[in-house]
């Protein structure tokens, strides 16, 4: 009789589990549903992705009791989108109001620096109560994440008083330098232990780097060579990767290892000497040493781009029979920002250089409404917010590492998003890059099972609050519990098709 | 109907198995499981077909009757019904074997699949049943591809990872800081990526609802037949062809010891578990710390209880202490238990063996997981 049961029960599993395998292209939430009926794994995070209250709960009794903190009074004077408020509620009650009132007091100084009523002398003044309440290397979540969202507003208020709306270059830069000169300039141990941290506390990197390049690898199958510009290329970590693929592709009896090579954008220096051709020389070199060590067939060469960071397709070597790639990473959490135009200009060329494939990383944004400074850098407060609580869930006991992460990669990042975004106000942009290429006339790529799987798997290795979805038939999303927050998308031009 | 030939290919373990029937006195062919299943062989399948024949058909015949009229010593009425049962259903499932004559054995095989896969359903289902199979081996076949060329990327991206480390640490070493310096080496020597990848690509097995890597399913095979009725076709077809060798320390030499029972298939559940339980519970163990990365690997593939994340940690910890004097250690203090992957092996490996027969299904994991993130739970400094 266990015989029998035990088979019933494997029966069971299969029509589920074959309706997820069998339809790839189904809608994102069937095949979360399925892979979570079958993986345990997955189970358990949708338990407990749904039953947050229940831990708010459980959260609430075991911390604070000093406060008896009712959800309700709260939604009355709660003025700021609610998402932000969602998030807040994972922490005790206690830290909740402090958070809240963090979340007020940055948006009032949001307003007060572009509202109807502006007035930079009541911004100046909420920031310095903010700056009171806040540190950025101490407190909460909420607490480190106001602080530099804080400075980066400060940074726009002084960026305003000196350099009025053409400076925002400068604005850039004052946001930068705020951070890196406050705990004297990252160090490159520092840079490369908080990167370290990073790839390790959150799939954030790995994420965006192996979509692409499962994308990639089956894009050039059969390719003997195969070119690939990259449009970022920091220390060349995504490579290594797709090297390892394309040589163990081979020893698995599949086609030869293909001659590969990367052109990488370099850039003239500036605030930013990490990225500058120095930097770009000694990933090359490190690049063709790994390449050396594991017999790939590589060469590395660097393509200089103008001044203003404009790309353009003729400085390009090209050679004939090549399988082109155009690799476009942008806002992973360790990278720096990129203007606008410049990553059109780089995008737009692929237009005329035709190539096999763009494979495009971006942030995903929130709906922002009517698209003004105020809603989207709430937005960009909870899009960080969800950083910041996906690593400590990753970590909660390593505070310090994950203040060094903060420091080096995010608290920057967040000043040139709100720079952006102050800057951006008034135009429409608002358009994520990939609907920016659907624009243009480059037609999606599909991802494939194996793809999705991979990035499954991923993310089967960190904690439960992450998730994947297949927004699109190109385009995977990495989410943190309801936020989503970075993409991978997959484009071809329209010419390629064969 | 029912195709042999797939079932067979697909069960080829079944007859493999050496022992596994005692004649009785009376000819009759019974496992021996503790509860001994019945052999229909071709005589005994005749004299059941005479005797159904002899009652007025298989919709007038009862087992009682057919019991008495057949009157074989040692024919329980148990074994009776559920052949009759089959036999009214399926209108004589073992007619294809005067088609094709096959060998007794895989005629049993045969037979015990049909009545494994669908106790109470007709060749149809079984057939249908079997593509459904064919299709999910295929998926598992992919995943269990995927998680294997993963775990090779994160290799190859932490390999590279610490070249920039290095790179760093040059830096560093030029700066007067060269104590840091050999606490970096330390570490990468420790395998600051290693510790971290290997023991934790191991929960990606749950995904190929089997056990991590197939030369490790393929030893399982070899080992565990017995316990493993119902799920052969996986693991047949995963193992397939992908015969290497197993440097693996404890399965490599050690196929009949007690540690064997920890590289049975069903044991993803419990990587997974123990991995879970080991991460909630931060149950660590530096034993692991071997120098090359080669060893490390293969250290890891067999660990049936990861101690990652920790573990892990720690190696971070002390990697950014030795970087900037502003990180401290931020952890309480791990209990470094001697031993205590071994103790979770064996743990985990009597669970499996008590729990192996009733629930090989990935999906009944659940509670399993409980109980052994319980059993953890109970070794953990943090309980």
């Amino acid at each position: 009789m266990a015989m029998l049961m035990k088979n019933t029960l494997v029966d069971l599993d299969f029509p589920c589990y074959s309706t997820t395998t069998t339809t790839t292209t189904s809608t994102e939430d069937d095949h979360c549903c399925d892979w979570s009926d079958w993986s345990p794994v997955v189970d358990w995070d949708e338990l407990s992705g749904d039953n947050n209250d229940f831990h708010d709960l459980i959260d609430s009794m075991m911390g604070d009791n000093a406060v008896l903190y009712h959800p309700d009074s709260r939604s009355s004077s709660a003025i700021s989108p609610e998402s932000v408020i969602m998030d807040i509620e994972d922490n005790s009650s206690l830290e909740d109001l402090k958070g809240l009132r963090l979340v007020h007091l940055l948006m009032a100084a949001a307003e007060a620096l572009t509202g109807i009523n502006k007035s930079r002398e009541l911004a100046r003044v909420i920031l310095v109560r903010l700056k009171e309440l806040v540190c950025p290397n101490d407190g909460t979540n909420m607490e480190r994440l106001a602080a530099y969202f804080a400075e980066a507003l400060q940074g726009l208020l002084d960026g305003v008083g000196v350099g009025g709306v053409n400076g925002s270059k400068r604005l850039l830069t004052v946001g930068f330098h705020n951070y890196k000169d406050d705990d004297d300039h990252p160090q490159a141990d520092v840079l490369a232990a908080a990167f370290q941290l990073l790839q390790d506390m959150s799939p954030y990197v790995k994420f965006g780097h192996f979509t692409a390049n499962q994308a990639i690898l089956e894009a050039v199958g059969h390719d003997r060579r195969v070119h690939i510009v990259d449009y970022d290329i920091m220390e060349g970590i995504q490579w290594a990767s797709l090297m390892q693929a394309m040589v163990s592709r081979n020893k698995d009896g599949g086609p030869p290892t293909p001659h590969l090579r990367i052109t990488a954008l370099s850039r003239g220096g500036g605030a930013n000497s990490r990225r500058s051709f120095g930097t770009i020389q000694e990933t090359g070199r490190r690049l063709a040493a790994f390449a050396a060590s594991i017999g790939q067939p590589f060469s590395f060469h660097h393509c200089r781009l103008d001044s203003d960071e404009t790309f353009r397709s003729s400085s390009l070597k090209l050679v004939r029979g090549e399988a082109l790639i155009m690799n476009c990473m942008l806002h992973l959490p360790h990278f720096s920002y990129r203007a606008p135009d410049s990553i059109a200009s780089f995008l737009s060329e692929a237009k005329t250089l035709n190539p096999r494939l763009i494979t495009l990383v971006e942030e995903e944004a929130g709906p922002t409404g009517d698209g003004g400074f105020v809603a989207k850098f709430m937005d960009s407060l909870h899009h960080y917010s969800a950083v910041y609580d996906s690593l400590e869930a990753g970590f909660p006991m390593q505070g310090r590492a994950r203040a060094l992460v903060e420091r080096v990669f995010l608290g920057p990042r967040i000043a040139a998003t709100v720079a952006r975004i102050y800057r951006a106000r008034g135009e429409v942009d608002g358009c994520s890059w990939g609907e920016w290429l659907s624009r243009m006339g480059f037609h999606p790529n599909g991802i494939s099972f194996a793809n999705h799987c991979q990035a499954k798997l991923l993310l089967g290795l960190f904690n439960d609050g992450y998730r994947v979805e297949e927004l699109a038939s190109n385009k995977l999303v990495l989410g943190w519990k309801s936020r989503r927050l970075l993409s991978a998308s997959v484009w071809t031009s329209l010419n390629s098709d064969s | 109907m029912f195709h042999p030939k797939k079932a067979t290919s697909m069960n080829t373990a079944h007859h493999e198995r050496p022992s596994m029937c005692v004649q009785g006195d009376s000819g009759l062919v019974l496992t021996t499981d503790p509860k001994p299943r019945l052999r229909w062989t071709v005589e005994l399948h005749e004299r059941f077909v005479d005797a159904v024949t002899q009652l007025g058909g298989p919709d007038k015949a009862t087992p009682k009757t057919i019991m008495r009229v057949m009157g074989v010593k040692g024919l329980t009425l148990y074994h009776l019904k559920s052949h009759l049962q089959k036999f009214r259903l399926g209108k004589q499932p073992h007619k294809e074997f005067s088609d094709h004559p096959i060998k007794d054995g895989e005629r049993a095989s045969s037979l015990e699949l049909q009545r494994n896969t669908s106790a109470s359903s007709s060749g149809m289902i079984g057939r249908s049943m079997n593509e459904m199979q064919m299709e999910v081996q295929r998926r598992i076949h992919e995943q269990l591809e995927v998680q294997r060329h993963l775990q090779l990327r994160i290799e190859a991206q932490g390999k590279y990872m610490q070249t920039i480390l290095e790179k760093a640490c040059q830096t560093l070493a030029g700066e007067n800081l060269s104590s840091s310096s050999a606490a970096y080496n330390n570490i990468n020597n420790k395998g600051l990526i290693g510790d971290f990848n290997f023991p934790s690509l191991q929960d990606l097995s749950i995904y190929g609802g089997g056990g991590g890597a197939a030369d490790q399913q393929q030893q399982q095979l070899q080992l565990h037949h017995e316990q493993q009725q119902s799920d052969h076709g996986f693991v047949e077809c995963l193992a397939g062809g992908k015969k290497r060798p197993n440097p693996n320390p404890y399965g490599g030499g050690g196929g009949g010891t007690s540690k064997s029972p920890l590289m049975m298939w069903s044991s993803a559940d419990d990587l997974r578990l123990q991995e879970l339980a080991g991460t909630a519970a931060a149950t660590s163990c530096l034993g692991g710390s071997s120098s090359s990365q080669d060893d490390h690997h293969h250290h890891h593939q067999i660990q049936i209880a990861p101690h990652l994340s920790l573990d892990h940690r720690n190696n971070n910890n002390e990697h950014l202490d030795s970087v900037s004097s502003d990180i401290n250690y931020d952890t309480k203090p791990n209990m470094l238990m001697a031993g205590s992957s071994d103790q979770h092996n064996i743990n985990a490996g009597e669970k499996n063996a008590g729990t192996k027969l009733e629930r090989p299904s990935p999906r009944r994991a659940g509670s399993e997981r409980q109980m052994v993130s319980a059993g953890a739970g109970r070794n953990s400094p943090f309980g």
